[in-house]
């Protein structure tokens, strides 16, 4: 017991409170439990059982997806889908999967005003908009990149020889990039719309009718015009910028895209992304609490 | 309003998986003021919500007037709820809010019946401006003018003094007291006490779901044999009374103040009677005796933590 | 049916700054077919990819599902349904006004902008067709995210799944489900009052008036018994 201060009948007991005496870990830890807290309840973990219901339910979709494409693979020796063309088939999916989990991320903080309680802590306001977009690209890559592996698994185990399992995995790593494109372009473009929305219900569905929306957009001005209008009107919906830039990348693809064009998406690609970021960011900066 | 009509509750038990909200519970309510009264999560609003036809109960029966509340639109015709939640249509004016209830109820003049209730909750100047600029007193007044709209037999209203300056809250009290005497059954919920006190004498104190103690406080409390009745009283000679007190085997302890003295008795009746006989026989003259736990306050701490 | 609630419902859905949101569909319908002309496309491919691909597949049933799942859905989310509920109205009335109103509301939204952009490609006979397909469409729609917003408190994301999942996705995929598709409907309805060769019909007419009554009956059949047994338990929603 430490000396009590007396007053006149007035104590004050020590009952072995402590002040905090360890370490404080900094902003990084603080950027990354959010960014590991996103990631994990995209997926409902950490929540309860109706939160799991849907995530998972799109990862079953694409596995079954996956699963099949394998065995044709194991059976017949041929692909269904591509390696790289598998995130095509999944991208229904991705803006369904987009439309329930960017609203989760970042809808809520603004429906139910906690942002206060984010930034009174060593968070800054741009480490919040990053991590939250970290976890959405995250989720979306392992959404359709974990069905992937299973095709590529099947397809090195089913081949015969060293060099085949090498052209394997180097298939898998395109898809892999592939997968990554589509998960950058579309979930920023999602956590951006979703970050403009406190209701969830809103959020979804303007996600929905943006990405819907812009496909005829910009496919009927590629089918019809021809020069430079139908080459880059491809850019407008974020499903003809990653087909884009999947030529550029590969060069081969679904957007026909005349060879001379296809750096301008590699470069619309960056800048698309790097100005959606920064919009979000600049959301953030601005959103008043 | 035609006839008065009862409220009546016949074993009703609301339970959700392993949570039991409400357990049990027989009561009726007719004409008059009764205040539901009881902690936070004791099952208050879900009371009111079964008896409202907002829920069904799990089991036993909820009737209004003998016909069940549950699934029956038409008991609406002779009840008026006015909820917890705040929410009203932002867009609306208090006028139109309160007429658009009047035409939804059918009446052959809303916009008479309309004028009606804005005037008794004294909302007439203010109905012209839209509900979403109101104050939280202001709105609460709105949805009550709403809900008497049809002169409804049956009154509903869950915490309804939530959020009310002193004034708000003294004008409601005198509004729903002018309605119970008027013969309509009026039921509210507060977890306050001095709401209830000041409003209605009868009370139904609901303690984790059930109901621990139902009719006027003041003889719940004399209903309350274990525990000591507390008086305190003031006398030409406290001391001297006090010593003559202890004597007597109603009083189990007494205690002296600095003004006054505080007798605990453990039989009311006992009591009472041999006061006066001590207090002659010592010659000593009693100024005050008050009852000092028999405060709605001390029936419920006492009901809550039985 | 209450005339009441349908003035009500018009107002909360008029009266807020969102319904703006309604606008730039039918804008982007009518602006892709200028565009479109004037790039020179043929009818057939303007019907494929503008009437087709952007009107049938995303802004009927959007527009529709945004309409239809907030005439009702809005007021039980804030609470304000309470109002409503606590009127000796029976609940198929409430539930039949609500329709009406979104109904109209995506219909005229949707066959407006449709009529134009037919008209535009080949004449008012395929402009009557697709905004006669559309309104149809339309009222269907509406009454099965009304009673997905009684049943649901997320009527927007199941709505989203019917219309991206089930129609946009496994409907084409297995051809037996189509019977259960409203965007088939829409497309029959409009290639059977056109009479248009540019447009497939995918079921017989019969079969599409059929599904589209009972789907519409059994939705609004439902949702009333549902509303009769509308609970509020606790305080908050």
């Amino acid at each position: 017991m430490s000396e009590a201060v007396d007053t006149g009948g007035s104590r004050i007991h020590d009952i072995g409170y402590r002040r905090y005496e360890g370490t404080n870990l900094g902003r990084l830890y603080v950027a990354r439990s959010l960014y590991t807290h996103g990631l994990r309840s995209a997926f409902g973990l950490g929540r309860s059982a109706k939160a799991k219901i849907f995530p998972w339910i799109m990862v079953g979709l694409l596995g079954a997806f996956a699963v099949v494409v394998a065995a044709v693979r194991a059976q017949t020796g041929e692909m269904i889908v591509g390696y790289q063309e598998f995130q095509q088939v999944a991208r229904v999916i991705v803006i369904i999967f987009l439309a329930v989990v960017a609203p989760e991320l970042v809808s809520r903080d603004l429906r139910n005003k906690t942002l206060p309680l984010y930034f009174s802590r060593p968070l800054r306001r741009t480490d919040y908009a990053l991590a939250k977009l970290a976890a959405v690209i995250s989720a979306v890559f392992l959404l359709v990149a974990g069905p992937l592996t299973i095709v590529g698994a099947a397809a090195a185990f089913s081949v015969a020889d060293v060099s085949g399992v090498w052209a394997e995995v180097r298939g898998l790593l395109g898809g892999y990039t592939m997968i990554a494109v589509l998960a950058v372009i579309h979930g920023s473009i999602a956590l951006l719309i979703a970050s403009l929305a406190s209701k969830r219900a809103f959020a979804a569905g303007a996600i929905a009718a943006v990405f819907l929306v812009l496909v005829p957009i910009a496919q009927i001005p590629h089918e019809l015009a021809h020069g430079a209008i139908g080459q880059l009107s491809l850019m407008i919906s974020p499903d003809g910028m990653v087909d884009g830039l999947q030529e550029f990348l590969f060069g081969k693809g679904d957007a026909n895209l005349e060879p001379g064009y296809r750096i301008y998406y590699g470069v619309g690609a960056v800048a698309l992304v790097a100005a959606v970021v920064t919009a979000l960011i600049t959301r953030y900066r601005k959103v008043s609490l | 309003m035609t006839t008065p009509l009862t409220v009546d509750l016949r074993g009703v038990s609301r339970w959700y998986g392993n949570v039991v909200a409400v357990n049990d519970i027989t009561m009726s309510l007719g004409a008059g003021v009764t205040g539901l009264l009881g902690p936070n999560g004791a099952g208050k609003t879900t009371l009111l919500h079964m008896m409202a036809g907002f829920l069904a109960p799990s089991k036993g029966e909820v009737l209004l007037g003998g016909n069940p509340t549950w699934r029956n639109p038409d008991v609406y015709r002779d009840l008026g709820l006015v909820a917890e939640r705040e929410s009203v249509p932002a867009h609306l004016t208090g006028w139109e809010f309160v007429h658009a209830s009047a035409k939804l109820h059918g009446l052959a003049d809303p916009a008479g019946a309309a004028r009606r209730a804005l005037e008794l909750v004294e909302m007439t100047e203010a109905a012209g401006r839209r509900l979403g600029t109101y104050s939280k007193g202001m709105r609460q007044r709105a949805r009550v003018a709403a809900s008497l709209v049809h002169d409804p037999a049956v009154l509903l209203l869950d915490e309804p003094f939530n959020g009310m300056d002193p004034r708000q809250r003294a004008h409601m009290m005198e509004l729903l007291h002018s309605l119970g005497d008027q013969g309509r059954t009026i039921l509210f919920s507060s977890h306050i006490l001095e709401e209830v006190e000041q409003v209605s004498g009868t009370v139904q104190v609901i303690v984790n779901g059930r109901l621990a103690a139902s009719g006027d406080f003041r003889k719940i409390r004399r209903l309350m044999t274990h525990r000591p009745h507390v008086f305190v009283i003031r006398s030409t000679d406290d001391r001297r009374l006090a010593t003559a007190l202890i004597a007597s085997p109603a009083v189990t302890g007494v205690s002296l103040g600095a003004e006054e003295l505080t007798v605990h008795a453990g039989d009311y009746g006992t009591f009472t009677r041999a006061l006066p006989k001590v207090a002659l026989a010592e010659g000593i003259r009693v100024r005050q005796l008050v009852p000092s736990d028999e405060s709605l306050e001390s029936v419920f701490a006492y009901l809550v933590s039985a | 049916m209450n005339l009441t609630i349908c003035a009500l419902t018009v107002r909360a859905l008029f009266g807020r700054r969102r319904f703006l949101l309604l606008l730039p569909a039918p804008l982007i319908l009518m602006g892709l077919t200028w565009l479109a002309v004037s790039l020179g496309a043929s009818d057939q491919d303007l019907v494929t990819a503008v009437v087709v691909g952007l009107g049938m597949t995303a802004v009927v049933p959007l527009m529709s599902l945004i309409i239809g799942a907030s005439v009702l859905g809005s007021e039980i989310d804030d609470g304000t349904v309470i109002h409503i509920l606590t009127k000796p109205i029976p609940r198929w009335q409430i539930i039949l006004s609500k329709l009406v109103v979104a109904s109209g509301v995506s219909a005229l939204v949707t066959a407006v902008p449709m009529f134009v952009v037919g008209a535009v490609i080949d004449g008012p006979k395929l402009g009557a067709g697709l905004a006669g397909g559309a309104a149809i469409g339309a009222a269907v729609y509406s009454a099965l995210f009304l009673a997905l917003s009684v049943v649901s408190r997320r009527p927007v994301l199941l709505g989203l799944v019917y219309v991206l999942v089930w129609e946009g996705l496994l409907t084409n995929l297995v051809s037996g489900a189509k019977v259960l598709s409203v965007q088939k409907y829409v497309a029959t309805f409009a290639q059977s009052i056109s009479g248009t060769p540019l447009m497939e019909r995918p079921l017989s007419v019969a079969v599409a008036v059929a599904m589209s009554v009972v789907l519409a009956v059994l939705a609004t059949y439902y949702a009333s018994v549902r509303l009769r047994s509308f609970s509020v338990a606790g305080e908050t929603s």
